[in-house]
């Protein structure tokens, strides 16, 4: 117990810092690594809420008389090949880019997570079919994986955010399968089992909720990736389609064929998608050697 | 263990057969073939139904879902991968080339991400917490945020604008030119080593600082043993097999991982080929492509298991 505070200088400093600053002062303080990845994702998830506000253009807006003009007053970070905003498209395509990298990781994490679960629960014969299956899956290279996934569904962003996805099931479901072995054995389980639960009911109440952390850490280490690999399947024109602007469909076509002259158009949403898959994964890090130091090594 | 290698190798033919059963099923999930594709492109999609039906006959494409299966499989149990849809030409032939360009870019990003990644984690964990972890620390995590082709695109730029140096359009093998060869490759080996080096760098730190936590590194440390020697004949030695495995592992998703930063360079690799036949609805050679680079990556983790139990006496399989 502190002991209490004998001046006024103490009582006055300590009264009105709340304790959720504290905490957070405190994060600061003990990963300022983690806090300025918070940080970056804060600045990223107001762009996208207030990219309506902020956006000093439409995104969708061209303006034939400005095409291709350099960082100036009226455009700060200079116009693309169709004379539209490139700042304005950068704070929208953080919509496109959370969007996806959201739904992707959600989606990975939650379906990996009930197959790495039931997996482990099960066990035998189960287990060893299901990671059969998800070697199968492993053998493809994400990317390769993705764009397969694209073909089969077509392109647009509810598309791209399920092939995404996919590759994201084995990988977590291997992750939180190992977890969730070491769960198994625990009493609690037996007794929920000697109750008479049916296995749903084990596997969503009991074995699920303690395997949180993995999942956790597995989700957000998801986001980054999945926004690098959004922008990666818009670059190649299999992603996101024109004219929605995201990050990795600004840098295709003319960004690189103009490069030499106007390269505001390929440095400014590259540096986007640098710095918010950078935050989270800074973030995720923190998060990882907060929550679970078991998984440093991983 | 050689009984244990032959456990291993029969193991890859199950996974291999899903692959062939996945992609198989996955790309006739999808309208359209081959045959529409290609009167698509030529802009004259109200061909005659009869005409099309002919030429899908003449790729077997009429035939049963079960016999185009097992036609495939009879073909690659011989070896033999048969015809790309698109141009007619042999699969391996069309393959080659292209194998040799990726193969070649893989290694050299290996070994460039290798070369960084090693001394740069040991570098880290020895100085844990100082401002040289720090900075290694965002080096790393920055080179994983980094989409490795928008890197190369400011490589690119950099050199039209500072050295007016244009990528050159075709491809010189290594064989033909190798001073060309390397020119041309050495860029998209760096954008890309430098992603895949961050890979490394984070294992091999935290690999290290547990080893260097271990109890004979402290005796080493007590008798007296010069801190140099520790690291590379005691901590080194250990930390390295984990970095070598995630190292390799990701080496095997290179080969046809590329995709986009072959791209940005105009090299016609695999990755390339394979975004080509998606387009073309090319049933054949995406097969076939997804195969390789299943196999490939099957192949190195085989290896890579094998190097862990000759390497590690500790980890010697039944």
């Amino acid at each position: 117990m502190a002991a209490a505070p004998q001046t006024v200088e103490e009582l006055t400093r300590a009264a009105p810092r709340a304790p959720w600053l504290a905490a957070i002062l405190n994060f600061i303080r003990r990963r300022p690594l983690g806090a300025l990845g918070a940080a970056l994702i804060l600045v990223m998830v107001a762009a996208a809420i207030g990219a309506g506000a902020l956006a000093p253009y439409d995104p969708l807006a061209n303006d034939y008389a400005a095409m291709i003009s350099p960082p100036n007053a009226a455009h700060w970070l200079g116009t693309d090949a169709y004379g539209r905003d490139v700042l304005s498209r950068i704070l929208y395509g953080s919509r496109t880019a959370l969007m996806v990298g959201l739904g992707a990781s959600m989606i990975g994490a939650t379906f990996g997570s009930l197959i790495g679960v039931a997996s482990a629960y099960f066990g035998g014969r189960v287990d060893l079919t299901v990671q059969r299956i998800m070697d199968v899956f492993f053998a493809f290279p994400v990317i390769i994986l993705a764009l397969t996934v694209v073909a089969v569904l077509g392109t647009g962003a509810g598309n791209v955010i399920l092939a995404i996805a996919t590759p994201m099931v084995p990988r977590c479901a291997r992750v939180v399968r190992s977890s969730a072995l070491a769960v198994r054995e625990m009493p609690y389980i037996d007794a929920a089992r000697a109750s008479g639960f049916a296995n749903r009911r084990i596997i969503l109440r009991h074995m699920l909720p303690n395997v949180m952390a993995p999942i956790l850490i597995m989700a957000t280490a998801f986001l980054g990736e999945a926004i690098l690999l959004e922008a990666s399947l818009s670059f190649i024109g299999l992603g996101v389609q024109e004219p929605t602007a995201a990050w990795g469909l600004m840098l295709r076509g003319a960004a690189v064929e103009f490069a030499e002259t106007a390269p505001w158009m390929a440095i400014f949403p590259g540096l986007a998608i640098s710095l918010a898959v950078f935050g989270f994964n800074l973030f995720g890090d923190s998060l990882r050697d907060a929550l679970d130091p078991r998984l440093r090594t991983q | 263990m050689g009984l244990y290698i032959v456990k291993r190798l029969l193991a890859m033919i199950p996974t291999l057969f899903g692959v062939a059963v996945l992609i198989f099923v996955l790309l006739r999930v999808v309208p359209g073939d081959v045959v529409e594709a290609r009167y698509l492109t030529q802009g004259s999609q109200f061909q005659s139904q009869e005409l099309m039906n002919q030429e899908r006959a003449k790729l077997g494409l009429d035939q049963p879902i079960w016999k185009q299966f097992t036609t495939w499989m009879t073909g690659i149990l011989h070896l033999d991968f048969g015809l790309s849809m698109w141009t007619g030409s042999p699969i391996t032939e069309e393959i080659k080339l292209r194998f040799a360009l990726s193969l070649q870019l893989a290694i050299m990003a290996s070994l460039f991400a290798q070369c960084l990644a090693i001394p740069l984690g040991i570098l880290a964990a020895v100085k844990q917490d100082t401002w040289v972890d720090y900075a290694v620390r965002i080096f790393s995590i920055a080179g994983l945020a980094t989409p490795s082709f928008w890197l190369g695109i400011l490589m690119i730029l950099t050199m039209l604008i500072v050295f007016h140096w244009v990528p050159p359009m075709v491809f010189t093998p290594l064989w033909v030119d190798p001073w060309q060869n390397l020119q041309q490759l050495i860029w998209p080996a760096l954008a890309v080593g430098y992603r895949y080096s961050a890979v490394g760098t984070r294992m091999m730190r935290s690999a290290m600082l547990e080893v260097l936590r271990e109890d004979y590194i402290r005796t080493a440390r007590a008798k007296g043993l010069w801190l140099k020697l520790i690291l590379t004949r005691h901590a080194l030695k250990n930390a390295i097999l984990p970095v070598l495995t995630v190292m390799s592992l990701e080496f095997a998703f290179l080969l046809g991982g590329l995709v986009v930063t072959e791209q940005v360079f105009n090299l016609n690799g695999l990755g390339m080929l394979f975004v080509q036949t998606i387009a073309h609805r090319d049933y054949t050679m995406t097969q076939a492509l997804v195969m390789l680079v299943a196999t490939f990556f099957l192949f190195v983790n085989f290896f890579v298991d094998i190097a862990y139990a000759w390497i590690d006496p500790r980890i010697r399989y039944r």
